[in-house]
């Protein structure tokens, strides 16, 4: 059976998970806060890490991830659940202090970002897949499907379009390189 | 000769300056953590520059009074950010402040009560701002640099449309 560890769990924590959260109030298995150390699990402890709507709420995301890599098998996935900056929900929350987009975590791929490799971090992760939801009316009119399938309208949607075609949540599957 | 300071140099410093960085894989010449407070004697600077580097810092007011400290009255204070418009300003999870073309107004022009957040004075000499080379090749970046209303005017109705990309502040140090 996969071990998997649901980061910042709340009340629905992911089926056959073990929960964390700071939060007693949640179905969290283990009580800690991210931002205050280290995740209490060994090196390589889970086959699968995720993290639903946390990574906007943290003070150090580059410090989290790397968190979340240590704790990962080599292999082991990676999952991301966060708004698109671009969504309003990104900005109704005041403990959000991150507005993110597709490309927010280049940092962490092979090459890194502008070739500033291994500048903020030394870890790396392969984007297995990056799923973007838009506004239904948008998906209606297919800018979801073009989002989704193709790289450079992607890129194009980023630079121009988004904020009239609104962005929703982004989905990110990583696989863990050590 | 000018005396220049390139804060949060990285690996291209601009040529003839004193770089600082907190990294040591860099071409400074200080490494400290900058962001909180600089080596450096009061006015001891001509020319100070902050390149795509004030929207990483935890606090924008403590780093521009520790840049009025080392800078000498009358000095040029350039500063190169992302505005919040362009996708760029959400690619890096370092990148802790979104800004636009009027952020540092809060120093100049200010009404008296912002002297409570930001005591140090700059006067804004020039605000320019890139555009993506669509916008660009349409004009509207050449339109929008002409005045300041105008480019009120765009940050106001059309700028999530015709998005603004980087944004260049050349500010004077008030002592």
């Amino acid at each position: 059976m996969p071990r998997i560890l649901d980061v910042g769990c709340g009340q629905q924590k992911y089926p056959g998970s073990i929960g964390i959260d700071m939060n007693p109030d949640t179905a969290a298995d283990v009580l800690c806060h991210l931002d205050r150390g280290s995740l209490p699990f060994r090196d390589n402890a889970f086959d699968e890490v995720r993290a639903t709507h946390l990574i906007e709420h943290v003070d150090n995301i580059i410090h989290t991830v790397e968190e979340f890599h240590r704790v990962t098998r080599a292999g082991g996935i990676i999952v991301l659940i966060t708004p698109h900056y671009t969504d309003y929900t990104s900005f109704r929350d005041p403990t959000h202090r991150w507005h993110l987009n597709t490309e927010s975590f280049l940092y962490f791929y092979p090459g890194g970002m502008h070739g500033r490799d291994m500048w903020y971090t030394r870890k790396r992760l392969r984007e297995k897949r990056l799923t973007v939801k838009l506004l239904r009316i948008w998906r209606a009119f297919g800018f979801e499907f073009m989002v989704n399938h193709f790289r450079w309208f992607r890129r194009f949607w980023e630079q121009y379009l988004s904020f009239v075609i609104r962005g929703k949540v982004m989905e990110f599957e990583f696989e863990v390189l050590k | 000769m000018a005396q220049i300071l390139d804060v949060g140099c990285g690996r291209k410093k601009f040529p003839g300056s004193i770089g600082v960085d907190i990294s040591t894989a860099t071409q400074a010449d200080v490494i400290c953590d900058w962001t909180r407070g600089m080596p450096f004697k009061e006015n001891s600077f001509d020319s100070v520059r902050l390149i795509h580097v004030i929207e990483e810092v935890d606090d924008i007011f403590r780093v521009l009074a520790e840049v009025h400290r080392v800078a000498r009255p009358g000095a040029g204070v350039l500063i190169v950010t992302p505005h919040y418009t362009d996708h760029a300003s959400y690619c890096s999870p370092a990148h802790r402040w979104h800004l636009s073309s009027f952020s540092f107004w809060f120093f100049s022009d200010k009404p008296r009560e912002y002297d409570y957040y930001a005591p140090a004075q700059y006067r804004e000499r020039r605000v320019h701002v890139e555009m993506l080379s669509l916008w660009k090749m349409l004009g509207f970046q050449f339109v929008i640099n002409r005045s300041r209303r105008i480019r009120r005017f765009w940050e106001y109705y059309v700028s999530f449309v015709i998005r603004g990309k980087a944004v260049e502040f050349e500010l004077e140090v008030i002592k």
